[in-house]
């Protein structure tokens, strides 16, 4: 990972285990790039991860401080922290589609809905690749994985009219982009959007997985198929006939109006409350 | 000395503010709920921060976020919130965040009665998460001015241990009204006994030393140290690791740190053991009142009987059942459960019994009818379910 990982990057985790041909490092590496063009340093930001493949080869990686939640619960912790830390210290957490999307959608939605500051990166690998390649919430619709053998039946939340974008957006989230692992500067320009939006902020980015996936799903476990079928999926023109899932990259949702985020919210009314004398107040306060 | 008539509820507030807690996060349940109201009312005015979470999962989360942040956390729940915390009570168990955790105990199984003490989190308490090799640190009060010490005590040891320790009450102390007094000069804080550590930060690059050692500082996120922490298993850098070498390491420590300091934890009180009573009554939390009435009846009444009050429940205090006797565990629920823990401390040649009420107190004539029917080699069963040898 080039001048990036010695400016950013904790030398004991590089390589990492991530498997051959992994798409992470592309999403890892888009936001590194993020950081370095908005001219962040390691202590500008507090870095969390999840489990799965995100959570594992993303976590302690940053050269600043880290931590990493069980899975699905890294949206409490950091609301937590954004409580006791400076407003000006970014939260970045690198988490998988099963993590944010499955799991952990209740603590996402809650930390959505009270405009926690955080920005939250989805590295979708299509299911749940490290624990051996079970179909998850935004694998393709009929996907045969190792827990659908005859090809997926559960409804998943990128498909047939559903987008989890849209309930995030109606859930109150200030900003969301899509982009998958393959795109270059454009994904790059919208974590940085991202990074410096004052609230939640959340960009999901798909990247494929070789060994589970790819191998079941696509039937082939060379990178250049997985890559192939990304791209040809990632904005196809409309003269184009892709069948199944594909994808509308870019900036989905920004808010004109910024709406109170939360820990300067919780400031402004424990100081509020100070002002008023210590007494209990009919709640107009804040 | 500020003295008001209040709850143990309110007495737990108090004492996490008089020990610096500036965040609580909770999920409403009776009969913990007012704990929660209370907090809500109480932190803003000392510039601290209350949340009311989605659920206890995220309560619990939150608090630990907080305290990674270097602000001093508190959670309450009660029994069916209780069991939710094993997800959270493992990862800032397994990270050494401390966090302070309530759980006013009301009858099981599952929602059973909402209103009504029990005690049927003894095991739980001990083992909060899954996984094993870790200890657990339990405080159990039986008053409100005790709930209010041992509140204080918990942010104490969280801090030294640096790690989650549970407040076990049940639902008459902390629903119950009684006089509470709040020490506000040194002195009187002293004269109660009274002890506050501050929160400090860990600088690294070490995560933990793996020994037995306490009074390391917990990670603080922030301060751009390259501080780590997860649910996986650490190097002593934090860093994730799958080897069993590392592990061995990690849970000799948290079984350990807490184990070889236990002089720091354990407290209990004896009460008329002098003379090397016939019955020794045990018992903690509400019933322990009864107790204590109820070995003053029996001496009345000439019958050799005393009593063991547990104040910490974990690590068990082995230590408190040297005496050959017959023992009497006196517990608010029907399955006994400290019983095993007192038959498994006592010598040998002990006879130990069990004593189970729920839902409410046993009744002091009860549990000297009890005494006097061992004393005299009587069987006590009447409801086998109620009064069973064991």
């Amino acid at each position: 990972m080039d001048y990036l990982a010695t400016k950013y990057l904790k030398t004991k985790k590089i390589p990492s285990t991530a498997c051959s041909g992994c798409g992470l490092g592309q999403v890892h590496k888009k936001v590194l790039l993020a950081i370095d063009e908005l001219g962040l340093a390691t202590g500008d930001i507090v870095w969390g991860t999840g489990i799965g493949c995100s959570g594992r080869q993303t976590f302690n990686t940053w050269q600043g401080d880290n931590f990493a939640g069980t899975h699905g619960r890294v949206y409490a912790i950091a609301t937590g922290l954004r409580l006791a830390l400076p407003p000006e210290k970014k939260i970045v957490l690198t988490v998988g589609d099963g993590d944010a999307f499955g799991i952990g959608l209740l603590h996402l939605l809650h930390s959505v809905r009270r405009n926690v500051d955080m920005t939250v990166v989805v590295a979708d690998n299509f299911g749940y690749q490290s624990t051996g390649g079970q179909y998850g919430y935004t694998t393709p619709s009929g996907s045969v994985t190792d827990s659908s053998p005859y090809g997926m039946q559960d409804p998943n939340w990128v498909q047939d009219g559903r987008d989890i974008l849209d309930i995030l957006r109606a859930a109150g989230a200030g900003f969301l982009a899509r982009h998958t692992s393959v795109e270059g500067q454009n994904a790059v320009e919208s974590i940085k959007k991202a990074i410096q939006f004052k609230g939640f902020s959340l960009v999901h980015i798909a990247y494929p997985c070789i060994t589970n996936f790819a191998g079941k799903a696509l039937g082939s476990r060379k990178p250049v198929v997985a890559y192939r079928w990304l791209k040809e999926r990632t904005n196809p023109a409309p003269d184009q006939a892709i069948d199944g899932i594909t994808f509308r990259t870019g900036i989905y949702h920004q808010a004109t109006a910024g709406r109170p985020e939360f820990s300067e919210q919780m400031r402004n009314f424990t100081a509020a409350v100070r002002k008023e004398g210590q007494h209990e107040t009919n709640g107009n306060i804040g | 000395m500020k003295r008001i008539f209040e709850t143990g509820n309110a007495a737990i507030t108090e004492a996490a503010i008089f020990a610096g807690c500036k965040v609580f996060a909770g999920y409403p349940i009776t009969p913990a709920t007012e704990i929660a109201e209370n907090m809500s009312r109480r932190l803003p005015q000392v510039d601290g921060y209350y949340v009311q979470a989605e659920d206890e999962l995220s309560a619990m989360h939150i608090c630990i976020g907080a305290s990674l942040g270097g602000l001093k956390a508190m959670t309450s729940t009660s029994g069916p919130g209780y069991i939710l915390f094993a997800d959270p009570y493992g990862w800032a168990l397994g990270s050494e965040i401390p966090v302070v955790v309530v759980n006013a105990q009301r009858v099981g199984p599952v929602s059973g009665i909402t209103g009504a003490p029990g005690q049927g989190e003894f095991y739980l308490s001990r083992y909060p998460t899954h996984g094993g090799n870790f200890e657990s640190i339990v405080l159990a009060p039986n008053s409100v001015q005790e709930a209010f010490a041992l509140t204080v005590e918990a942010f104490y040891l969280a801090e030294r241990f640096r790690m989650p320790v549970t407040v076990l009450a049940d639902q008459i102390v902390t629903d119950g009204w009684e006089t509470l007094l709040i020490p506000e000069t040194p002195a009187e804080i002293e004269a109660m006994g009274l002890r506050v550590q501050p929160r400090r930060i860990n600088y690294g690059p070490e995560f933990y030393p793996a020994t037995d050692e306490i009074d390391v500082p917990p990670v603080v996120l922030g301060h751009n140290t390259g501080a780590a922490c997860s649910d996986w298993t650490p190097t002593a850098e934090g860093f994730d690791t799958e080897e069993i070498e590392w592990q061995h390491k990690h849970a000799h420590r948290l079984i350990y740190k807490v184990r070889n300091h236990k002089e720091l934890i354990t407290r209990y009180e004896e009460i008329d053991t002098a003379d090397n009573p016939e019955v020794i009554l045990v018992a903690y939390g509400s019933p322990s009142r009864v107790l204590k009435s109820a070995v003053k009846a029996a001496r009345e009444q000439g019958l050799k009987v005393g009593g063991i009050r547990l104040v910490s429940i974990w690590p068990f205090p082995d230590e408190a059942f040297g005496r050959s006797a017959k023992y009497l565990s006196v517990e608010l629920n029907y399955d006994g459960q400290l019983v095993r823990e007192v038959q498994r401390a006592a010598p040998k040649d002990s006879d130990i019994h069990f004593l189970g009420r729920c839902g409410e107190l046993p009744k002091v004539a009860e549990l000297v009818a009890a005494a006097r029917d061992l004393i005299n080699g009587q069987p006590l069963a009447s409801i086998k379910w109620q009064r069973e040898a064991w």
